[in-house]
């Protein structure tokens, strides 16, 4: 579908070993973006014999470039042996060039961002004998969200009443949006540039208030089987609308439909029913639409302050979930009386892995978005569509954007 | 304290300190009419009738002796608890809690009291025409039920006749028993309990508009009551003054079972702008769901206990115990509410209710702060009110919503938080009758009371209405245990462990924080339209009538120690002014605890009955004695007193006729200063007495009064009086005397001060209470006294005859009328206070009216001039007197001693 063809300048300097891995380490969620050769198998070893060197001008210097793929994967935080265990036998650690058999003396580094990049800092040293090198959150997020907003074709969309719409974005007048992450917890950036951006809210009722309330109330085995329970539920057994306030009528007088939430849970306070007496889908869904609104609504807010038109939405708590992007699209809607619009990612989970990648040196990708300004590698050039789930949208986990990089 | 230790005679002079106070608590009136026994105990001493002036609300015993006589003609009045004139009766029907406000209505019976005509006359008051009121003077009151204790909220209706408001309430035997009477209600209950009370009690329940009624009761509170707003950051309550002027526009934010934000830019103009659906309900529902908690309160007091960080996942989880500093976010801030429970290593049963209810309710708060925060934003509104059964004066609660507006704002807006927030709703279904009254009452007709159960209660009522002073005292004996247990914090876990990230809490005051602790105490409402702002204050708005501030925990507990040392002296007193018998001593005791308790209750949470100053705590003190029908425990004292010290009158008179004028002065400034010794309660007077007579101790202590006092512009004040030079300065046109003590204090201090002024032809206006508080001089008692003096000197003779106070003392005068014209008029008026202390920006309508001519203002006694008025500035000149006969209070504002004397005297400014 929207899958690149991107070639990726290797790092020329012998003595400097580039990786091909970037891990973003959340709370609930472990991403990695890696790169891999373009005939080599997934489980082929990263720079077996075989790829084929481009060399590519590039200004004053010539590099010679590794045609590719940009990997996505995730794990969860807490099944980090997982994770461990999947760099280890796929060797991901030992950077994209490195010819099998030649381990490096030096040390290796990783650029890795996220909380657990320093909590887990002694982990990966001890297991994989690799250092991270620690990139800033925020510089990782927008990085990652300027690249693919300018990069990748058909990244963003909205999503309304079940519809989702590919928005194409002038590269010229992107700057500036407000960037709503949306992980454990939230953080609202407004971002007007390369690098340029301000942390200017956040809440703390994110994907992990989500996913822990939901464990709680519903004992789920994991996000995503509490995600889909979302999907059968019914809000209004547990949700008090204004119409159960108001004797089934509308509030009308200040704009209130009887449809409309008046209180999350508000219903559960009744002293007939226990917790056992709800279904785990009408529970989910009414806390999933509690948290998505609320996002919305101070998404919304802040955009409003700083006068920001577009709204993009990233981060796992998404996951391409129809009803969590109807819900926060609706959120938008709603407190914006339809003058702002929530949009979203395709890639929304590794904004802040692709932004740690892109903080290597020597990583090319800076370079990639002038190549398809000159459409010399139309985006267009679709490889397949083995990547997507086309019904909500979601990234799915063997997606990779085609692309080079620099053979090192 | 170490100044009792030090001096012994410190602890009397503390108990000087005499209190304000006024109002007799609603129910007593009640007693006396139901059962009758009432006359007795309020039966005036001696035949010293006891003069009820219009102007502030009554000691209620006279009345009741008069009803007492009516019953035998009309018994068909004494419905038990009918004694008010109920108006109306409002309520909000929530799905906790009922909110109940109604109004008792108290007749201004206009005195027929001689005095008072003399004085409207010269005065210029015309009882009706001067003023209309647009109301009379009554009491709202708040009272509040469990929803599901529906009948007992009924009963209580009914046994007050409540819903029978308006109209004429003593016999309705002509219309059937469901004619048209109707409550005005909001609530959601309003629909839902309607068929109720119909059945029940024959009403109908106009439903009014929620959000009118809640921006109706706002506006009231925020205009109408001068402390009603606080902000509540750290565990600390601090009471904010609005600007009336200035109130429009805010954010009201209501937090109901969802939440409401509404802006307000005046009465009836208001526009729903935002709210979230995360609430209150939501709240209670998820905390139901995983807590199985019974209640809501239930689930609050869980969070008391609770520790946040076992469940909320906070930066320093993700960043392994580092701040993320870049983007300012501390270790314990949360990240993500809820996301520690994510671990699949443990299940809902596994972790502390008191953590999930205590994690809730701040992602709940916070969440509604910061939406509250973006709203005002938008708008541009810098204040931002919260109100709404969700906070409940929870301090957690309220300092979670504080801390997301502050720091999202970077201190710019505040969120605030109101006294009376349970009861917008109940309020402006009452404001939306049609002739409610409210509209036109202005801050200073408002008195607020906090009778004997407030510090048990917080004014929910448990069971049926407390009929008498019987059942009242009962009341307080069964719930001394009760009591006990009020005093002895519930303990907490200490500051620390309660978690509490970014959204950071509240290490609450102390090491301990209880639940109810926050919880405040609403008082009943005395409406008093003829109070009035004292016209000559320089500055009303600025104006602070406390200059000790009992904010500071240190002076908070010095009073505190003073008063609860002197309770079982005063219970004597008031015992023996009561005749000691058996029913006098049962009600000293129930007054010792219901007083025990007021003063446990505010040590503990200091900010309980809003802004505490020292006034008012004496002031709680006298009403707490009326409460319980003490009239005048200091009665006798205070008759010994005068008897002695006009006996000796006439010598000092003398004396002072053989100096010359500018000596006299001095003199009579000294003798004021001196006889201000004469302090009910100081032992060293107690002691002066067996050693001589009045006479010689007012002697021996003008003699010590060595010049310059400590504050001393005498010198000023002199040149005022006499000029330098050649220059003579015309006399004051009138004085306004406010008195303090009797016995000496008056007779031998103040009294040949007027006499001095009325020489040089100026009027004069004693002051005095309109009640009794401690040994203080009564408005009542002025006119005896100074007859008695008349009998000595013409002078003062001519002046009350001119005055008019002869004839109210009922001397004879048997050439008076030709002579009066000559003189200038002796007066006296009431100040409309019954506390040792006065505010000035509530006075009686005849000061404030004696009040437009005078040109001189003498403030006399520690009440009035140290603990209150100091720093006071007025449009006249004004002179302060007092002796310091407290150490503590000496150091403090005069950096001086105990004894040490002020004489401060300011020019108009």
């Amino acid at each position: 579908m929207d899958l690149g063809e991107f070639q990726i300048p290797g790092n020329s300097d012998p003595n400097q070993k580039t990786s091909h891995l970037s891990l973003d380490i959340g709370g609930s969620l472990i991403k990695l973006v890696y790169f891999s050769t373009n005939d080599g198998d997934n489980d082929d070893e990263l720079g077996s014999s075989g790829n084929e060197s481009v060399g590519v001008s590039n200004g004053s210097r010539s590099y010679p470039v590794l045609k590719g793929r940009l990997h996505f994967s995730k794990f969860e935080t807490r099944k980090i042996n997982d994770c461990l265990d999947f760099i280890q036998t796929k060797r991901l650690h030992l950077g994209g060039c490195q010819r099998l058999g030649a381990l490096p003396i030096e040390k290796t580094i990783i650029k890795a961002t996220g909380g657990g990049a320093y909590k887990y800092a002694d982990l990966f040293k001890e297991k994989l004998d690799i250092c991270l090198d620690k990139e800033d959150e925020m510089d990782c997020l927008v990085a990652g969200a300027n690249f693919l907003l300018k990069a990748v074709h058909q990244e963003a969309f909205t999503y309304l009443d079940g519809k989702k719409e590919f928005v194409q974005i002038d590269q010229n007048d992107l700057y500036p949006y407000l960037l709503v992450n949306i992980g454990s917890g939230v953080s609202m950036i407004k971002v007007e540039g390369d690098g340029k951006f301000e942390r200017v809210s956040g809440t703390n009722v994110g994907g992990g208030t989500f996913w822990g309330l939901g464990r709680l109330l519903t004992k789920c085995k994991s996000f995503d089987e509490l995600l889909e329970l979302s999907q059968q539920g019914n809000n209004r057994v547990i949700d008090m609308l204004v119409g159960d306030i108001y004797g089934g009528t509308d509030y009308s007088k200040v704009g209130l439909s009887s449809t409309t939430i008046a209180s999350s849970f508000g219903k559960a306070i009744s002293d007939k029913k226990e917790l056992q007496d709800y279904q785990p889908e009408d529970i989910a869904r009414s806390l999933l639409r509690m948290i998505s609104n609320n996002i919305g609504q101070i998404a919304y807010l802040n955009a409003l302050r700083f006068g920001l038109k577009r709204i993009f939405f990233g981060g796992f708590f998404i996951r391409g979930h129809a009803y969590t992007m109807d819900t926060i699209a609706v959120g938008v809607d709603f407190w914006s009386k339809g003058e702002a619009k929530a949009m979203f990612l395709r890639h929304e989970g590794f904004l802040g892995a692709l932004g740690a990648f892109m903080s290597y040196e020597k990583h090319g990708l800076d370079d990639l978005k002038v190549h398809r300004l000159m459409q010399k590698f139309p985006m267009s050039s679709l490889v397949g569509d083995k990547i997507c789930s086309p019904l909500n949208g979601e990234l799915n986990e063997n997606e990779s954007i085609e692309c080079s990089v620099y053979a090192s | 304290m170490a100044n009792l230790t030090e001096d012994p005679v410190l602890e009397i002079n503390r108990i000087k300190v005499k209190e304000e106070d006024t109002n007799l608590a609603i129910d007593n009136k009640v007693v006396v009419r139901e059962e009758g026994q009432g006359e007795r105990d309020m039966s005036p001493p001696g035949g010293n009738s006891i003069h009820r002036s219009g102007s502030r609300p009554q000691l209620d015993l006279s009345k009741a002796a008069i009803e007492g006589n009516f019953e035998e003609k009309d018994p068909i009045i004494l419905l038990p608890n009918q004694s008010d004139d109920i108006s109306h009766l409002a309520v909000d029907l929530g799905g906790s809690l009922i909110k109940l406000v109604y109004v008792s209505r108290h007749e201004d019976r206009s005195s027929n009291d001689k005095r008072k005509k003399t004085l409207k006359e010269r005065l210029g008051i015309s009882n009706g025409s001067r003023r209309s009121y647009p109301i009379l003077g009554g009491r709202l009151h708040f009272v509040k039920f469990e929803t599901n204790k529906i009948n007992e909220c009924l009963d209580f209706i009914s046994s007050k006749q409540l819903h029978r408001g308006g109209m004429d309430s003593r016999w309705d035997s002509e219309l059937p028993a469901n004619n048209n009477a109707v409550i005005k209600a909001t609530g959601g209950g309003a629909y839902k309990f309607a068929d109720l009370f119909k059945e029940r009690l024959g009403v109908s329940l106009d439903k009014e508009d929620e959000m009118d009624c809640l921006v109706a009761g706002a506006n009231f509170l925020l205009k109408a009551i001068r402390h009603e707003a606080f902000t509540h950051m750290e565990g600390q309550k601090e009471f904010v003054q609005i600007d009336h002027n200035d109130l429009f526009p805010y954010l009201l934010v209501n937090i109901g079972s969802g939440v409401s934000m509404i802006k307000v830019d005046g009465d009836g103009k208001f526009q729903r702008v935002s709210g979230t659906n995360v609430g209150g309900g939501t709240y209670w529902g998820l905390g139901r769901l995983l807590t199985k908690c019974k209640s809501f309160d239930e689930l609050l007091e869980l969070s008391q206990r609770g520790d946040n960080r076992t469940i909320d996942m906070l930066v320093g989880d993700i960043y392994g115990g580092m701040d993320y500093s870049k983007i300012g976010l501390s270790a314990s801030t949360i990240a993500s509410s809820f996301g520690k429970a994510i671990s699949e290593n443990k299940e809902l049963e596994d972790y502390r209710p008191e953590d999930i209810s205590l994690s809730l309710l701040r992602m709940i708060s916070y969440n509604i702060g910061q939406i509250s925060y973006l709203n005002a934003l938008r708008f541009g509104l810098k204040r931002i009110f919260f109100g709404g059964f969700f906070i409940r004066g929870h301090a957690y609660t309220m300092d979670t919503i504080s801390f997301a507006v502050q720091f999202w704002s970077k201190g710019e807006a505040q969120a605030m938080f109101l006294r009376h927030e349970g009861f917008l709703g109940a309020l402006g279904a009452f404001m939306s009758y049609e002739k409610h009254g409210l509209d036109d009452l202005m801050v200073h007709q408002l008195v607020e009371r906090f009778p004997m159960g407030a510090p048990y209660t917080g004014g929910k009522i448990h069971g049926p209405p407390l009929g008498d002073l019987n059942e009242k005292i009962s009341w307080m004996e069964k719930f001394v245990r009760k009591g006990n247990e009020i005093t002895a914090p519930v303990p907490m876990a200490p500051t620390g462990t309660t978690g509490l990230g970014g959204f950071e809490v509240p290490s609450s005051k102390g090491e301990t924080l209880r639940s109810d602790a926050s919880a405040l105490n609403i008082g009943v409402l005395h409406l008093v339209p003829t109070l009035e702002v004292f016209p000559l204050l320089a500055d009303p708005k600025t104006y602070e009538p406390n200059t000790i501030d009992l904010a500071d925990p240190s002076e908070l507990e010095y009073w505190f120690t003073v008063l609860s040392e002197h309770l079982p002296d005063l219970v004597d007193k008031a015992v023996a002014s009561e005749g000691g018998t058996e029913d006098a001593k049962r009600r000293g005791h129930a007054f010792a605890r219901a007083f025990s308790a007021h003063l446990a209750r505010l040590m503990e949470e200091p900010a309980a009955y809003g802004k505490l100053g020292l006034a008012n705590l004496l002031e709680l003190r006298e009403e707490c004695l009326r409460e319980f029908h003490f009239v005048d425990a200091y009665r006798s004292i205070k008759q010994r007193e005068n008897e002695a010290s006009l006996a000796v009158l006439p010598d000092l008179l003398m004396e002072l006729d053989s100096m010359s004028e500018e000596t006299r002065l001095l003199t009579l400034i000294e003798g004021v200063l001196a006889a201000n010794i004469f302090d009910w309660g100081s032992r060293a007077c107690v002691d002066l007495y067996h050693k001589g007579t009045i006479i010689e101790i007012y002697r021996m202590s003008r003699n010590k009064m060595q010049r310059p006092w400590r504050v001393d512009d005498f010198d000023v004040f002199k040149e005022r009086m006499f000029g330098s030079g050649d220059r003579k300065p015309p006399p004051h046109r009138r004085a306004l005397l406010f008195v303090d003590n009797s016995g000496a204090d008056i007779v031998l201090g103040m009294l040949p001060l007027a006499r001095e002024l009325l020489r040089r032809g100026t009027e004069v206006v004693l002051v005095a209470n309109s009640l009794p508080a401690l040994n203080d001089v009564t408005a009542m008692e002025l006119p005896d006294i100074v007859a008695e003096a008349a009998k000595h000197c013409d002078i003062l003779r001519r002046a009350a005859e001119a005055g008019g106070l002869l004839v109210d003392a009922m001397i004879n005068t048997l050439d008076g009328s030709k002579e009066n014209s000559s003189s200038v008029p002796l007066m006296v008026v009431e100040n409309g206070c019954g506390s040792p202390c006065i505010d000035l920006r509530q006075v009686s309508s005849e000061l404030a009216a004696a009040a437009k001519d005078a040109d001189l203002i003498i403030l006399e006694g520690m009440g009035r001039s140290l603990h209150t008025n100091y720093n006071a500035r007025f449009k006249c000149d004004a002179l302060k007197l007092a002796m310091v006969k407290n150490q503590r209070l000496a150091e403090k504002l005069i950096k001086g001693n105990i004894y040490d004397c002020v004489c401060r005297y300011e020019p108009a400014s």
